[in-house]
């Protein structure tokens, strides 16, 4: 693994949270258009974290939780008994 | 003022996802969600009109459950451990599959990573899952998780890494031993 690879590596969270600064996103990404190996990697971390978001995403509110909340609003919402 | 609050109330979904990987239980989450509203209520005008009000409820939702897990601690918790350095995709390379021939998409779906998620999230330790869930499914930023847990952003960033190795190395494991290596008898 060259230097650019262990570089491109280093930063590749950063990348793909879009945390980089311009310049990075810059060179990570001309690394990763030249090098195969590190784009595969990029592209399967990439998908890890669509795949915990889209695995997570799948849980709503319960329907009597969401309309508590609409009511709190309004001061209509029943009082709980274990404020703390 | 008041009409505000719908400002708060399209986050229910997201902050209930959220106490749901932290409780890992439906009426503890919901309990969770009730007490943060009720707090973002009761200090609405606290909030500064113009910031983030995502991050703000996240804040709240963080500082009230860590307050009840002192309280109360979980006997199941997790302890946070060491990272490992773990990666499903250079584990799948060592066992000779063709990686690089494959999209990342067919080795999850292959191989099954896919089916147990929130499971290896929920036995995460804490603070590794906390960073996980506020980076990957909320999409916080790394400056914005570390406001909402008070913790600098290199700790973000450490915890975010060791967070997504452990959990890469827990779909690893539930998705069967690799048939190279087998595992010993009496060994879990």
């Amino acid at each position: 693994m060259g230097d650019h690879c262990e570089q491109t590596m280093r930063k590749l969270s950063g990348y793909i949270d879009r945390e980089l600064s311009d310049a990075e996103v810059r060179s990570v990404k001309a690394h990763l258009d030249d090098c195969p190996p590190c784009d595969k990697v990029f592209d399967f971390q990439a998908e890890m974290k669509r795949l915990v978001r889209r695995e997570c995403c799948t849980d709503d509110a319960p329907a009597r939780l969401r309309d508590w909340v609409r009511q709190l609003a309004t001061e209509k919402a029943p009082a709980r008994d274990q404020e703390a | 003022m008041d009409s505000d609050f719908s400002l708060f109330e399209r986050h229910v979904d997201a902050l209930y996802r959220s106490a749901l990987r932290l409780t890992r239980k439906p009426e503890d989450a919901e309990d969770l969600v009730q007490e943060t509203y009720l707090r973002a209520y009761r200090y609405r005008n606290r909030f500064k009109p113009g910031t983030n009000e995502k991050a703000w409820l996240f804040t709240i939702m963080t500082n009230v459950f860590r307050n009840r897990l002192r309280q109360r601690p979980a006997p199941t918790e997790p302890l946070d451990q060491p990272g490992t350095d773990f990666s499903i995709y250079d584990q799948l390379r060592r066992e000779g599959m063709p990686v690089h021939l494959m999209s990342p998409e067919e080795i999850i779906v292959e191989r099954g990573f896919g089916d147990e998620v929130k499971h290896a999230l929920e036995e995460l330790p804490l603070p590794m899952r906390m960073v996980v869930v506020l980076v990957d499914v909320e999409d916080f930023s790394y400056k914005e998780v570390a406001s909402i847990l008070g913790i600098k952003i290199g700790t973000v960033m450490s915890r975010l890494h060791r967070g997504r190795q452990a959990l890469q190395k827990k779909l690893w494991e539930y998705s069967g031993r690799p048939k190279a290596r087998p595992v010993a008898v009496g060994a879990h």
